[in-house]
This record gives structure tokens, sequence and C-alpha cells, in this order.
């Protein structure tokens, strides 16, 4: 008999409260396994040489690698929250934009809808506050 | 016989590494952040610990999507700072303690904590950045260092009540090295940041400051935080402070604060930053 473990949480109830938070895309296995070879293809990108060939030409680039189109569109056009959706994750997509030389302020800012200016203005100003955006199904 | 003397917590902001490595640490948008770290600075000169256990998470770095360790103890001789993308941070070689950490990684499995043993990997920004802001910009750096990675990337990341049991666990072991050492143990990554989404840029003080404060009057609150409070209340990085417990769960009961610093915004985020001392 398997002992019960009864401080232990339903995985599903986990796993949708992971889903309830607007504007996120937390990095579950479902996305890590949808965004394997995105992911894996911007690993080849913390080596100089490979930087140097993927600027040469993104699209035969991007070829080598057994992604879906959707996920080379998502790079090709740095549309980084479609990359989300697609199961890219952040620290992986880091090395597409260390390679094109902007900085996460810059790269994450494109993410919000806001401009660079804009974005940079409110982190100075204190952030985002979480005030209606803890939840979608209740928010507060 | 070895003992912890003390804990360290801090953000571990890539930005910050990159300010430090260009000389921009008092231009105007850096000077208060890097202003917190200095007290840090002076006092670590004056304590010149021999180990830091310092725990942090690999940023897709040592590990892709190939390997997924949970709990990662660096048992290799020596370190390089990593490409993550813009070459390497041009910091010193970052030296092992093997004999600690193959210790610490024994007494630990006994312990149920079943951990990853790594001899050979690069160690990103989340290592070496909390490095730059505790001892400057030295040509060596002055105490080894044993690398300990948690997963906080791929979820579920560990719980905070079992990263506070791995400190406790990590406190057993250093408790049993018979060497006559002094050893610190960081925990660092956060405070509150989002990095991805519509909703990136989140920042919650409030929540961060109650954070710095249990972890020296509830740390008992903190532990079973559910990993949801951390998403919704400090943003989908924030997660990362659950790497603070480990820190915290090593330096026993009771504690006081010896220095605190807290700093919006860095890049992203909000910068947090306490030293602990345990008490007897």
């Amino acid at each position: 008999m398997i002992t019960e473990n009864p401080k232990r949480q339903d995985i599903h109830e986990y796993l949708a409260e992971l889903e309830d938070i607007p504007g996120t895309r937390v990095f579950t296995t479902a996305r890590a396994r949808k965004g394997y070879w995105l992911n894996q293809f911007c690993m080849t990108l913390m080596k100089a040489e490979n930087r140097a060939r993927f600027k040469a030409d993104e699209r035969a680039y991007l070829d080598e690698w057994p992604m879906t189109e959707v996920q080379k569109q998502a790079v090709l056009t740095r549309d980084y929250n479609a990359a989300l959706d697609e199961g890219g994750n952040i620290y992986f997509l880091a090395k597409v934009f260390f390679t094109d030389e902007i900085s996460f302020l810059q790269a994450v800012g494109t993410m919000t809808g806001m401009s660079a200016p804009d974005y940079q203005a409110m982190m100075i100003a204190g952030g985002r506050p979480p005030v209606g955006l803890r939840s979608k199904k209740d928010p507060y | 016989m070895a003992r912890i003397t003390a804990g360290v917590a801090s953000s571990h902001i890539p930005a910050l590494g990159a300010t430090i490595d260009h000389g921009k640490t008092q231009e105007p948008y850096w000077k208060d952040c890097f202003a917190g770290y200095d007290w840090t600075r002076q006092w670590e000169a004056a304590q010149k610990p021999d180990v830091v256990i310092l725990v942090y998470n690999d940023h897709a770095t040592a590990f892709d999507m190939n390997f997924i360790p949970t709990f990662a103890i660096g048992c290799a001789e020596r370190y390089k700072s990593a490409d993550e993308g813009w070459g390497p941070r041009p910091v010193p070689e970052v030296i092992g303690d093997p004999d600690l950490a193959w210790h610490i990684a024994q007494s630990c499995i006994l312990d149920e904590f079943d951990m990853t043993m790594v001899n050979q990997m690069d160690v990103d920004h989340g290592l070496t950045v909390p490095l730059s802001l505790m001892f400057g910009q030295p040509e060596a750096w002055p105490c080894k260092v044993v690398p300990l990675a948690v997963n906080v990337v791929t979820y579920p990341p560990p719980s905070g009540n079992r990263c506070y049991a791995l400190g406790e666990a990590i406190a057993r072991a250093v408790e049993s090295y018979p060497e006559d050492i002094t050893v610190q143990i960081w925990g660092t990554g956060g405070m509150s940041h989002q990095l991805q989404g519509p909703r990136a840029g989140l920042i919650n003080a409030e929540w961060d400051n109650r954070f710095l404060d249990d972890l020296v009057n509830d740390p008992q609150r903190l532990r079973h935080i559910p990993h949801i409070e951390y998403l919704r209340e400090t943003g989908s990085e924030g997660i990362e402070m659950v790497m603070w417990l480990i820190m915290r769960g090593a330096l026993g009961a009771n504690v006081r604060a010896l220095h605190r610093h807290y700093h919006v915004p860095a890049s992203n985020t909000a910068v947090g930053h306490i030293v602990l001392e345990p008490i007897a």
C-alpha cells in the first residue's frame, strides 16, 4: 500500500493555479516539451561562431533545427510573447536578445506593449504594482 | 571543526555585473543600488571566510533542456565564467572546494536529499554577480566556493519547505566536516521581478520587505509560502526567493540581521540584500 501524504497539494490543482496569473506563462513541463527545440536552438547562440552564423543568415540557421514554422517566425520577428506561447523560456530566449546586443530591460519591455522609455520610466517609478494582476478568475 | 559563521542573501541581476565590469557603479541610475553593498564589502574583508556555499540558479547556461537537476552541487576543482551570449564576464576563475563539496553531497544523501553531483560546469551571472557585489574586483576571489545550483526555471521547483530543510541538512554536513574552517552560506536571486509577458516589470516592495523582516522574525512562516504566492505577489521570477530559504535553514533557529538593503529598480528587478548572523 502507498503511504498517503496529507500535506501534498493535488497536482492538477497546482498546475491549474499556475495558469491563473494574467499576462504570464509559467514554464511548466507542458511548455518545456512544446518548446524543446526552440530552447535548444537558443542554447547554440552561446558560442560566438554560432552567433556569427545566425546573424549572417537567420532563416538558414533556424532551418537547421526541427522547430515549427510558428517558432521560427517568432524568432525572426523577435516576437517574444509568441515565443513564450510556443514554449520558449525567457532565460533561453535571452541568448537571442544578447545576440542582438540588447539588454534584458529593452527585450523584456517589448513584451508589455509599452514603449521602451515608458517601460523604463515605470521601473524607475517603482515598477508595476501587483494590484488587480494577481489572478485571472478572481482579480485582486 | 567547520562552522557556518554567517548567511548572506542578495539579488544576482546580470546588469549589476555588467555595471561593475564597465566601471559604471557611480552613475546616477546605479549609485544608490550599489551603495547598499559598501558595508558588506568591508565586513567580508574583515570576516575572511574560508569557503562560501553559494546557492544560485543556472540560467540556461550549464544546464539546458537536456538535464534539469533540482539540487546540483559543484564538486569540481575550478569553474570558468560562462559566455552567456556577450562573452564571459571578466572575473577571476572560481576555485572550488571538492573535499567539502563531496562531504556535503554524501552527508545530504544520507540525510535523504538526493543530490546531483557536478564535476564540470561553467558558472553564470547567478554565481559571479554575488561574488562581485560582496568582494569587489580582486585579482583572485578571496575564498573557495561550493556552487549549489537549484532548479527554479522548469516547474515545479522545490518547495520553500524543502529548501529550508536542505539548508538544515547542509548545516549538519558542515558541522561534521573535520577541517577547522569558517563557512558562509549565500542565498541569491530575487526579489520581486517578472521578466516575461505583458505583466513584466511587476514589483511588490511591501511583500519583499515582509520577507526580509521574517527571515529574522518568522522563518517558519516563510518556509510554508506556496509557489503560487511568489508568482502572484512577486512576479514569475520572484520564485528565486526559495533559494534564500536554503541559506536561512542553514543558520539555525535564531539569527540577527547585521545589514539590510532594498532598492528598486535594477533593470527589471527589485534588489534585496541582507546579512545574517546565527545566534547560538
